[in-house]
C-alpha cells in the first residue's frame, strides 16, 4: 500500500494524524474481532451436532439469557469505543485548522473545482493589472511551511483529495470550506477528485508539487511573469515551418497517457519540464501563436502577455512548464498534447473543449495540430 | 344458522352481492387475474420476492459489468457513461428493488403467519403497495429503453449534479419520479404492517412474545414511515426545481446543495438501518431454530434493535464529515454513530450466546445465518471505522467505503435473506433445497463474495477513489481490482447455483411435511404450503417460543383450539377478505402519471393540453378512478368453513359459502 495516492505511506502531518486515528480504530477493532471470534469460532464447533441422534436428542436447557453477562459485554464494548473516542476527538480539531502557532507561517491558496479540473490562485501573488497569479491541475506550495487552501466551485460539488498529504473536503457550491496540510519535503504528489461529479469525474486528477524556500521563490517569479514569447510575429511570415513530428499517432479510447518518468523520479522530472526545449521552431510557434486566436482558443484561455485572455478555461500562460495536461489525466508531451487537442471528447468525455469545438466550429488540421502544440510548449 | 349471530360482515356480503354489477369482484383463483386482484398476503409476499429476485440478478448483471471494467487499468469494456449508469442503477437497484423488496417478502409472508393472524389489516392497501412498488420499478428502469439513458448521476443524486443545468435529460426525472413512487409503497406497506402487528396478534401474544423477525418488522416499519417522508421531500423539491425552475437546490438563485444532502441522508440512513434489521430479525430466527435453545437476551436483543432505530436518526451527517461541517457538528455525529456500535454489538454477543450450550444443526439456513454473523461483524468494525472522522476522510468515497458497505449489504442483509429463503421455503412450498447444493452454493458465494470485497478495503487505503470508470496503471491498484474482479465472477457463479437449486427445488426438490427444522415460532405449526386462510382456528400463545411451547404442551393446546374452533364455527366461520382490482388500477394510474411527469417532453406549442399534461393527467384520472372505485365497492368478503387442518393433500376442499 505505497501507491502515490496511498494513505498509509503519508508524508505530512494532517495525513500523519488522520493516519493514526485510523490505527487506533485499526488495532481496538482488530482486537475485538480476535475475541469474539474466537468465541464464536468455538461455539460452533464445541457445540455443533455430529450425527442425526445428537440432532434429535433431548433438546439443551431452554434458557433465555444472563443480564450479568449482558450488562458487562455493554459496560465493555463502551470502554473500547472510549479508546477511539479520544484520538478521534483529538484529531477533528487538530485536521480542521492550521494550529495557531503556525498560522503566521501558513501560506494560502485558493482551489477551485472546474468539470474536471481544479484551477488553483495565489491571493498574496497580485501581478499589476491582471490580479491573483492563477495555475492550472499543479498546485505549487513550500514544502515545510502549512498550506491553507481555499475550497471553492465553480459548478458542481468536487472534493479535494491528496491522499499522502491530507485526507478529503469537498468544494461545495454557495459553501466557503477549506482545508490545510503541510508537505514535510519537498516532493511530488498526486490527488484526484474524491466526490462524484458527473461524466469524466474519474480522470478530474491533479498534483502537488512541494519545493524548498528558494525553488519555490524561483517557481513563483517565473510563474508571475508574463508568459515567455520565443516568436516575433514578423518571423512567422518568413518561412512556412513543415510537419516534422513523428510520434503523431491515433490513440486507442482511455488509454494509458503518461509514460514511466513520473513513476521513477517525479520531481526532477517536473523539473526538468521547467526549462525550453532544445530545438524549438521558431516559425511553428509563431504559426501556432496565430492559431490560438485564429481557432477562438483565446475564447476561454489565457496566455498572459500575448493579448489572450479567455477565463473560462485553464490558463496557459505558463502550460509548458506543467507536468500534465487535460485536468492531470496526460502527461505533458508532445504526442499528448496532440491526443488532447486534436479530439478531447475522447481523452475526457463531455468536457467543454469538445463542446466548444463544436459550438465555434473549430476544425484543426494536422498543420495547425502541430503548430498549436508547438506553440503551447513553448510557454514555460 | 342463527341469523342473530351472522356477522356484520355477512350482511355485507349480501350487499355486494346486488351491487356486483358495477363493482365487479374478480374470482379467479388461477391464471393472471388472480395474482393481479389477489390480496392474500403470502401470494403478495411471493410477487414481492420474485420482482425483488428478478432485480437482483439485473443488479448483479450491472455489478459484473462494472467489475469487468476494472478488471485491468485503462479498461473499455463501458465508457464513462455507461458506467456512470451502471453503477448508480446497480446502487439503486440493489437498494430500493431488490434488498427492500425481498424484505417486504418475508414481512408479507411471514409476518402475519409469526402473529397468528390470518392476513394483514390493508389486503387491498397490501396489493397496492406492490403495484406501486412495480409501478416505481418500471419508470426507474424506462431509462435503459430510452435515449436518455437510465439514470447516472450517482443513487445518492447529490444536487446541482441532478439540476437542469448538469443533466439536461430525463434520466434524472426517471429517477426521481421512480423513487418517489417506491416511496408511496414502502410507506403504506409499512403502516400496514404497523396496524397489522399492534392489532391482530394472537390471544396471548403480548408484545414481549413476539417473534424477534416480526418485531425487526415492526421496527423498520417505523423507520419507513419516519424516514421516507424526508426523501419524499427532497424528491419533490428537485422535481420542482427541474420542472418548474425553483431555487431549493439552484446555486443562482440562491439555493442550498448542502440541503439535498441533508434531507437525504436523514432519510438515507435509517435507510440502512432498514436494510439491516430485517435481516438481524431473520438471523434471530434462525440461530434459535438450529441451536435448538430460545434466543439469548430476548429483551436486550428487541430493546437493542428498537435502540438502533432511534438512534439511526441521529447519524446522518457522517455520511457528510467531509463537507465541512466544522468541528462540533462532526465531533457529535461521530461520538453518536459510535454509539451504535453497541446496541449493535450487543446483538452479536447474543447471536453467540445462542449458539452457546445448544445442539447446533449445521444445514444450509445455519451456515449462511453463521456467515451473515462473521461478515457483518467485519462490516460493522470498518463502520466503527468510518465512525472516527478524522480516519474517515481519508476513507470516504474511497473503495473502503465500498468494501465496507458490501459487507453490511451482502455480507449482511443478502446473506441473512439468502438463509431465510432456505429456512422458510419448506414452509412456502412444501419442498426443501437440497443439504448439498444448498452448502455448495453456500461456499462459493461465501468464497467469491470475500475475494471480491475484502482487497477493497486495500484499494481504499491506498487511495481509490469510488465511482471511477477507469484507473492508470501507475498507483498500485492493479491486482487488487483484478482479484476483486474474479473474486466477482465467482460470486456469480454461486449466485446462479443458489437460484437455479431453489427454480429446480420449487419444481421438484424433495417434499417435506409440517415443521421440518423442530422450530419454534408460530408459523410452523401450520401445513406446507399454508392454506389461503393461514390459521384454521386461531392459535392462543403461552409462551415466547409459541410453537416450541405447543409441542410440549399438545393436550392442553388441542383442548383450547377444540374450544375455539367451536366459537368461530358460531361467529359464522372464517373470514376471507374479496380480491379486488382496483389497487391495481390505481397503481396503474401512478404509473401512467409518473411516465407523464418523468419521460414526456414539455409540449413546446403554445397551449395548455400539451403532452406532458395530457399523460399526466389521464394518470391521475385513473389513478382516482382506481381509488374511488376501491373505497366503493366495500370489505366484501366471504366465509370458509375448512373441515381438517387445511390439509389439503387429501383433495377435500374447505366448504364456501
Amino acid at each position: 500500500m505505497d501507491g502515490h495516492q496511498s494513505t498509509i505511506k503519508v508524508e505530512g502531518p494532517v495525513a500523519r494524524s488522520q493516519l493514526e486515528v485510523f490505527y487506533v480504530t485499526c488495532w481496538v477493532t482488530l482486537v475485538i474481532f480476535i475475541l469474539v471470534g474466537a468465541v464464536l469460532a468455538y461455539a460452533s464447533i464445541k457445540f455443533k451436532a455430529r450425527t442425526t441422534a445428537e440432532e434429535k436428542s433431548i433438546p439443551p436447557e431452554q434458557g433465555h439469557g444472563n443480564p450479568l453477562i449482558e450488562i458487562g459485554l455493554i459496560g465493555a464494548s463502551i470502554l473500547a469505543l472510549v479508546v477511539i473516542a479520544i484520538p478521534t476527538l483529538k484529531g477533528i480539531w487538530y485536521t480542521y485548522d492550521v494550529p495557531e502557532d503556525r498560522k503566521a507561517d501558513t501560506y494560502e491558496v485558493t482551489a477551485t473545482g472546474y468539470q474536471w479540473w481544479f484551477k488553483f490562485d495565489y491571493p498574496s501573488e497580485q501581478i499589476a493589472g491582471a490580479g491573483a497569479l492563477a495555475t492550472a491541475n499543479e498546485l505549487v506550495i513550500p514544502a515545510g511551511r502549512p498550506v491553507r487552501v481555499n475550497l471553492r466551485t465553480i459548478d458542481v460539488i468536487h472534493s479535494f483529495w491528496i491522499p499522502k498529504l491530507a485526507g478529503k473536503v469537498d468544494m461545495m457550491p454557495n459553501r466557503a470550506n477549506h482545508l490545510w496540510f503541510q508537505a514535510d519535503q519537498p516532493g511530488y504528489y498526486w490527488g484526484q477528485c474524491a466526490e462524484f461529479c458527473g461524466d469524466s469525474h474519474a480522470v478530474m486528477r491533479f498534483r502537488v508539487i512541494a519545493l524548498g524556500p528558494k525553488d519555490f521563490n524561483d517557481w513563483l517569479s517565473q510563474q508571475t511573469a508574463p508568459a515567455r514569447d520565443v516568436a516575433p510575429p514578423r518571423v512567422a511570415t518568413q518561412d512556412a515551418p513543415k510537419v516534422q513530428f513523428a510520434s503523431l499517432r491515433t490513440f486507442k479510447q482511455n488509454e494509458t497517457g503518461h509514460t514511466a518518468k513520473y513513476d521513477i523520479s517525479p520531481l526532477d522530472a517536473w523539473k526538468a519540464q521547467q526549462f525550453p526545449e532544445k530545438g524549438e521552431s521558431v516559425a511553428l510557434i509563431a504559426q501556432g501563436k496565430a492559431l490560438f486566436k485564429e481557432k477562438a482558443c483565446l475564447s476561454c484561455h489565457e496566455v498572459r502577455g500575448h493579448g489572450y485572455a479567455g477565463i473560462s478555461g485553464p490558463s496557459l500562460t505558463h502550460f509548458g512548464s506543467r507536468s500534465t495536461l487535460a485536468g492531470a489525466l496526460l502527461e505533458n508531451n508532445t504526442e499528448q498534447l496532440h491526443r488532447w487537442i486534436h479530439n478531447p471528447e475522447s481523452v475526457k468525455a463531455g468536457n467543454k473543449m469538445a463542446k466548444g469545438y463544436i459550438d465555434n466550429n473549430i476544425k484543426l488540421t494536422t498543420e495547425d495540430e502541430v503548430a498549436l502544440v508547438a506553440y503551447l510548449q513553448s510557454l514555460k | 344458522m342463527d341469523a342473530i349471530l351472522k356477522s356484520d360482515l355477512q350482511v355485507k356480503d349480501v350487499a355486494t352481492e346486488t351491487k356486483s354489477s358495477v363493482f365487479w369482484r374478480p374470482t379467479a383463483q388461477t391464471g393472471l387475474i388472480s395474482w393481479l386482484t389477489t390480496v392474500d398476503h403470502k401470494k403478495i409476499g411471493f410477487l414481492y420476492g420474485i420482482f425483488a429476485l428478478f432485480f437482483f440478478l439485473v443488479g448483479g448483471f450491472e455489478a459484473l459489468l462494472i467489475r469487468l471494467q476494472l478488471m485491468t487499468p485503462n479498461g473499455t469494456v463501458l465508457t464513462a457513461q455507461q458506467y456512470n449508469t451502471m453503477f448508480t442503477m446497480h446502487g439503486t437497484t440493489m437498494i430500493f428493488l431488490a434488498i427492500m423488496p425481498l424484505s417486504a417478502a418475508f414481512f408479507n409472508f411471514i409476518m402475519p403467519l409469526q402473529i397468528g393472524a390470518r392476513d394483514v389489516a390493508f389486503p387491498r392497501l397490501n396489493a397496492f403497495s406492490l403495484w406501486t412498488f412495480v409501478a416505481g420499478a418500471i419508470i426507474l428502469n424506462l431509462g435503459w429503453f430510452m435515449s436518455a439513458g437510465a439514470p447516472d448521476a450517482g443513487w445518492t443524486g447529490y444536487a446541482p449534479l441532478t439540476s437542469k443545468a448538469y443533466t439536461p435529460d430525463h434520466s434524472v426525472d426517471m429517477w426521481i419520479m421512480g423513487l418517489q413512487l417506491l416511496g408511496v409503497a414502502s410507506i403504506a406497506a409499512s403502516l400496514n404492517f404497523i396496524v397489522t402487528i399492534i392489532n391482530m396478534r394472537a390471544p396471548g401474544m403480548t408484545m414481549m412474545r413476539l417473534p424477534v423477525f416480526t418485531w425487526m418488522t415492526l421496527i423498520t416499519a417505523f423507520l419507513i414511515v419516519l424516514s421516507f417522508p424526508f426523501i419524499t421531500v427532497a424528491l419533490v423539491e428537485i422535481m420542482m426545481d427541474r420542472l418548474f425552475g425553483t431555487s431549493f437546490f439552484e446555486v443562482s438563485g440562491g439555493g442550498m446543495p448542502i440541503l439535498w444532502q441533508h434531507l437525504f441522508w436523514v432519510f438515507g440512513h435509517p435507510e440502512v438501518y432498514i436494510l439491516i434489521l430485517p435481516a438481524m430479525g431473520i438471523i434471530s430466527e434462525i440461530l434459535p431454530t438450529f441451536s435448538r435453545k430460545p434466543l439469548f437476551g430476548y429483551p436486550i436483543v428487541v430493546f437493542s434493535g428498537a435502540s438502533i432505530g432511534f438512534l439511526g436518526f441521529s447519524v446522518w451527517s457522517h455520511h457528510m464529515f467531509t463537507t465541512g461541517m466544522g468541528t462540533v457538528a462532526t465531533a457529535a455525529f461521530s461520538l453518536a454513530t459510535m454509539a451504535i456500535a453497541v446496541p449493535t454489538g450487543v446483538k452479536i454477543f447474543n447471536w453467540i450466546g445462542t449458539l452457546w450450550g445448544g445442539h447446533i444443526s449445521m444445514r444450509t439456513p445455519m451456515m449462511f445465518a453463521l456467515g451473515f454473523v462473521w461478515m457483518f461483524m467485519i462490516g460493522g468494525f470498518s463502520g466503527v471505522m468510518h465512525s472516527a472522522a478524522p480516519a474517515d476522510a481519508q476513507q470516504q468515497d474511497s473503495y473502503f467505503v465500498i468494501a465496507h458497505f458490501h459487507y453490511v449489504l451482502i455480507g449482511g442483509s443478502m446473506f441473512a435473506l439468502l438463509a431465510g429463503i432456505h429456512f422458510w421455503f419448506p414452509l412456502m412450498f412444501g419442498r426443501k433445497i437440497g443439504e448439498f447444493w444448498g452448502k455448495l452454493s453456500f461456499w462459493v458465494i461465501f468464497a467469491g463474495f470475500n475475494i471480491t470485497f475484502f482487497p477493497m478495503h486495500f484499494l481504499g487505503l491506498n487511495g481509490m477513489p469510488r465511482r471511477t470508470f477507469t484507473y492508470d496503471g501507475n498507483l498500485g491498484w492493479n491486482s487488487a481490482n483484478y482479484i476483486a474482479t474474479v473474486g466477482a465472477l465467482i460470486l456469480g457463479v454461486g449466485i446462479f447455483i443458489y437460484f437455479a437449486v431453489m427454480v429446480y427445488t420449487y419444481f421438484k426438490g424433495e417434499k417435506v411435511g409440517k415443521d421440518v427444522w423442530d422450530a419454534r415460532t408460530l408459523e410452523w405449526s401450520l401445513p406446507n404450503p399454508p392454506p389461503e386462510y393461514n390459521y384454521r382456528v386461531i392459535p392462543t400463545v403461552h409462551a415466547r417460543d409459541a410453537f416450541w411451547y405447543m409441542k410440549q404442551n399438545k393436550e392442553q393446546i388441542a383442548k383450547e383450539d377444540a374450544t375455539h374452533a367451536k366459537e368461530e364455527a358460531a361467529h359464522g366461520g372464517i373470514h376471507m377478505p374479496h380480491q379486488s382490482i382496483y389497487p391495481f388500477v390505481a397503481s396503474l394510474g401512478m404509473l401512467i402519471a409518473g411516465i407523464g411527469i418523468s419521460v414526456m417532453d414539455n409540449d413546446p406549442t403554445p397551449g395548455f393540453w400539451g403532452k406532458k399534461i395530457g399523460v399526466t393527467m389521464i394518470g391521475g384520472v385513473v389513478m382516482l378512478a382506481g381509488i374511488y372505485f376501491w373505497a366503493l365497492e366495500g370489505n366484501g368478503g366471504y366465509h370458509l368453513h375448512p373441515e381438517n387442518d387445511g390439509d389439503e393433500s387429501n383433495g377435500k376442499k374447505p366448504a364456501k359459502h
